[in-house]
């Protein structure tokens, strides 16, 4: 026998065509990217929605569709952008984000970061699917509130939308779980917690309430569906069971939800300012306490929803929900704080993260006339109510969304966003956007209440309804700039490199896009800025 | 602090034309409501609240307001100082001071917020205990009772007995406090009217009461009212009004309706020689211009055809509802069911027909005598 030579195997990767890589992928940065596509589908099929109850209410009379079909519009739109975008796409931008800036090679789980996704298109076409139903998609609005919800007055859509919602419910808290995991047990070394960016901490605490909040979600719609299909009685007064007792469950859920809505946006602005201010966040602990803070009190307020139910002990939730305004407000002055005395670079993530700050600001304190509960007697359910949640999921999370989008592009990209189209969708969507809602505020002063199909010519309300729609279709009209930018950079964008805007967290410390698993090397880590301090030196620019 | 600022490329541009354009934005918000300055100040206010609860929470939204404004115009203006401030000018190549923090500025932006909710909560459970209040024994007990979709006022005697039922109108005596309390037989609707600043939910199962006293400086006075809980399809057409009368004219008014009440219904009479053919469907009359010559009897054969919905047709003299009622359809009747009206010969005119618990457009229609 002749000497043999071993020869180790060569690991060859295996070829796979793309879209069987994109389907089976565990990569959290490809899962990631494959939740923003999925969350901008349903935040284009819920917009798509929003236009055609803006058209309606255009004018008075009954022009488009007629009150059913309007109905399932209102309630589709609602749950598409609030379970199909807004959730999602914060778990998008955790899912891209987190592992890169604690420097970690993946989420801790990242099979179960696939199956958690995946469930998200298989709830959409759940609830979409509603419309092709006998009796059409829920239409009782995105709080399904019984008895309309129950068995005598809504059809199978509505058992399709809570089929979806407990999909959803059942991806956030894998979601969650994943995050903390990832987040307390996968850090780079030297990484302690506070360092970690705030943008890593409002995962935290949004995971945290996700991971408290959505069992008790997912309790009630499961009362409610066995209610439907099984004679529950739950929530069905005539025989023993409560209707007020559904809301009590479902904003236990769906008020700290608000704040799963806002937090990871919140993290974005917190990255963003820094950045483009050439200066550290302004009380980078009293941003964490805040946050924590924050999520701490969200769960004393759910009540305030109810207000009006005649069910609810008042001043206790008036209190809490008073309270949530003062670390609301500490973010405010810290970010201002940062901004001030900073060299602000008025790139297009910076003026979208502007654009948060200023309509943030307005949605919390119009919130605080709904907190006054005499002035919410007055206002609950209006329109003033539908301009108070738009200035807070809209003017504050959506801004901060497409301030995260233009600030990670060139890095889960490698491409530059143009600047000028950046700005000019910018521009188009913070006016379409104070033209659609600011009017709302008005119209529910004067008496406009919300989810209704129609109005009467002699109510005075058509002049501002007509500028709301306008400035609803201007909305539309911004994302055709924005669409654009990405095809064109996509194309042919120009090359960003690792670091385009001097970031100051780990994820500028890689290639851009990242290679699997992240990191060939990590930097040494001493502060909040690891990136920065490698650019400029640990003390660089210290005053004190 | 020592460079004086200077223009940075194209970022400034963006940054004058989102000005200009903010405030051609505010211009043609004041031209939409034809310059008048009061009325767009007016629209960020409620109505002034024609019930003493109305004016108490008018007076709280005063109060918040007011610090709302000044904290907007503080902080905003902050902001967009700070940005235009502080751009960055060509060649700062210098980082600014990297300040981290100021414990004693964190304590003042806690203390401050605190001390400024913790005062409008204190004023908001005040006037809370004076709008939330229930008498013990008010002038006037009327029970809303809200289906789909449609409002009843059932007027009720010490003991809580209906005396009468009336539809929209609901009439109240003014400088009285009024009871309302609150029932539904399907789902939740809401009782709101802007004018009062107040809604309640009509709750299955619960019994929600809310107390009002109408100002007697508003006599004569009509509010509109809506239901302001999604309740189906029809919501948006559950409209109701209140009237306001003097304490004279209520008292007169409820006798009337005590009587009508106790008199015999008349008999559903077989269709005239003239008969009409009038139906309502998902809240809307088949047709809304009905023709009939001058002086001769005829009938309505009117179908209602919404399964539990009430529905009925009154007629008035003249080209609306506030003419006096020349028929009287009696109590709406829900669906599926069909009903004949026989009505008496009426001179050559203009009337209108409607649907007494739906006082919407869709159904009210206009009946040509001639």
């Amino acid at each position: 026998m002749a000497t043999t030579t071993l020869h180790p195997p060569i690991a060859q990767p295996y070829r796979r065509s793309a879209l069987y890589e994109w389907i089976t992928t565990t990569d959290h940065k490809k899962i990631g990217i494959l939740y923003f596509i999925n969350s901008f589908v349903f935040f284009f099929i819920g917009g798509l929605l929003a236009l055609g109850v803006r058209a309606e209410l255009a004018q008075p009379g009954l022009q488009f569709v007629n009150e059913d079909l309007y109905n399932q519009f209102f309630t589709i739109h609602a749950s598409a952008m609030l379970f199909l975008f807004i959730i999602p796409i914060g778990a998008a931008f955790g899912n891209y984000v987190v592992p890169l800036m604690v420097g970690a090679p993946d989420m801790a789980f990242p099979r179960i970061n696939a199956l958690s996704f995946w469930m998200l298109p298989a709830a959409g076409i759940l609830m979409m699917g509603g419309f092709l139903a006998v009796g059409g998609a829920a239409a009782e609005g995105w709080t399904s509130y019984p008895p309309l919800a129950g068995p005598a007055y809504s059809g199978t859509g509505t058992d399709l939308w809570l089929m979806a919602v407990t999909l959803i419910g059942t991806s956030s808290i894998l979601t969650a779980i994943n995050f903390l995991v990832t987040i307390f047990k996968m850090r780079a070394p030297g990484l302690t917690l506070f360092r970690l960016p705030i943008m890593v901490w409002t995962q935290i605490v949004t995971s945290v309430l996700t991971l408290l909040a959505t069992p008790v979600l997912a309790s009630a719609l499961i009362m409610q569906f066995i209610d439907r299909n099984y004679g529950g009685n739950y929530f069905d007064p005539g025989n023993g069971g409560s209707v007020v007792l559904w809301q009590n469950v479902f904003w236990f859920y769906s008020h700290p939800a608000v704040y799963i809505m806002i937090l990871p946006f919140m993290g974005i602005i917190s990255e963003v300012l820094p950045v483009f201010s050439r200066k550290p966040l302004f009380g980078y602990r009293a941003f964490v306490f805040a946050t924590v803070a924050i999520g701490a009190l969200g769960f004393s307020v759910w009540a305030h929803h109810m207000f009006t139910t005649g069910q609810v002990f008042l001043p206790f939730f008036a209190l809490f929900t008073f309270l949530i305004a003062v670390p609301t407000g500490v973010k405010m002055f810290n970010w201002i704080a940062t901004l001030w005395r900073g060299q602000l670079v008025l790139k297009t993530p910076l003026l979208f993260a502007i654009g948060f700050l200023t309509m943030f600001l307005i949605g919390g304190l119009n919130g605080a006339f709904a907190a006054a509960v005499p002035v919410d007697f007055a206002i609950h359910d209006t329109y003033y109510v539908v301009a108070h949640l738009h200035y807070v999921l809209f003017g504050g999370s959506v801004f901060g969304v497409m301030a995260g989008i233009y600030y990670w592009f060139p890095k889960m990209t490698g491409r530059m966003l143009d600047e000028t189209v950046g700005k000019i969708h910018w521009l188009l969507m913070f006016i379409g956007f104070n033209l659609a809602f600011f009017p709302q505020h008005q119209l529910g002063l004067v008496g406009m209440p919300r989810r209704i199909a129609d109005y009467a010519a002699d109510a005075g309300w058509g002049d501002l309804n007509l500028v709301s729609t306008v400035g609803a279709f201007l909305i539309a009209a911004s994302t055709l700039p924005f669409l654009w930018n990405i095809f064109a950079s996509l194309r042919a964008g120009e090359v960003a490199g690792d670091d385009p805007w001097e970031g100051n967290t780990l994820e500028w410390a890689t290639s851009s896009p990242p290679p699997p698993y992240n990191f060939d090397h990590l930097p040494e880590i001493h502060s909040t800025r690891p990136v920065f301090d490698l650019r400029h030196g640990a003390d660089a620019g210290s005053t004190h | 602090m020592t460079s004086p600022s200077r223009m940075n490329g194209a970022s400034p541009t963006v940054l004058i034309v989102a000005v200009v354009i903010l405030f051609l934005l505010v211009g043609a918000a004041v031209l939409a409501v034809g310059g008048n300055l009061v009325r767009l100040a007016e629209s960020f206010y409620p109505p002034a609240g024609v019930t003493s609860e109305g004016k108490e929470i008018r007076a709280l939204y005063d109060l918040v307001f007011i610090f709302a404004a000044v904290i907007f115009f503080l902080v905003e203006g902050l902001i967009v100082w700070t940005v235009i401030r502080y751009r960055r000018k060509p060649g700062q190549d210098e980082l600014p001071p990297q300040t981290h923090g100021n414990n004693l500025l964190e304590i003042i932006w806690t203390v401050v917020p605190a001390a400024i909710v913790g005062l409008l909560f204190l004023f908001s459970v005040q006037t809370l205990g004076t709008v939330d209040a229930l008498s013990d024994d008010p002038a006037v007990k009327i029970r809303a009772v809200a289906s789909r979709f449609a409002w009843q006022f059932d007027y009720l005697d010490e003991s809580g007995n209906s005396l009468f039922t009336a539809y929209s109108p609901m009439v109240v005596p003014v400088g009285q406090k009024v009871q309302m309390s609150l029932r539904s037989p399907d789902v939740i609707h809401a009782f709101y009217v802007p004018q009062f600043l107040f809604k309640r939910d009509v709750v299955p199962g619960r019994d929600n009461r809310f107390d009002f006293t109408v100002d007697p400086a508003d006599v004569g006075q009509t509010f509109r009212g809506q239901c302001a809980e999604l309740c189906g399809t029809g919501h948006w057409t559950m409209v109701f009004e209140v009237k306001a009368v003097s304490a004279a004219e209520y008292a007169t008014w409820r006798q009337e309706q005590i009587d009508a009440a106790q008199a015999t219904p008349p008999p559903s009479a077989p269709p005239a020689a003239l008969d009409l053919n009038l139906a309502a469907k998902d809240v809307k009359f088949s047709t809304l211009s009905l023709e009939v010559p001058a002086n001769t009897p005829f009938s309505i054969t009117f179908g209602n055809q919404d399964e539990g919905v009430p529905h009925n047709v009154d007629i008035y003299a003249g080209p609306d509802t506030s003419g006096s009622r020349v028929f009287d359809g009696g109590v709406p009747f829900e669906g599926k069911e069909v009903v004949i009206y026989r009505i008496q010969p009426l001179p050559a005119g203009a009337y209108t027909f409607n649907c007494r618990a739906h006082p919407i457009p869709a159904m009210t229609g206009t009946l040509t005598v001639k």
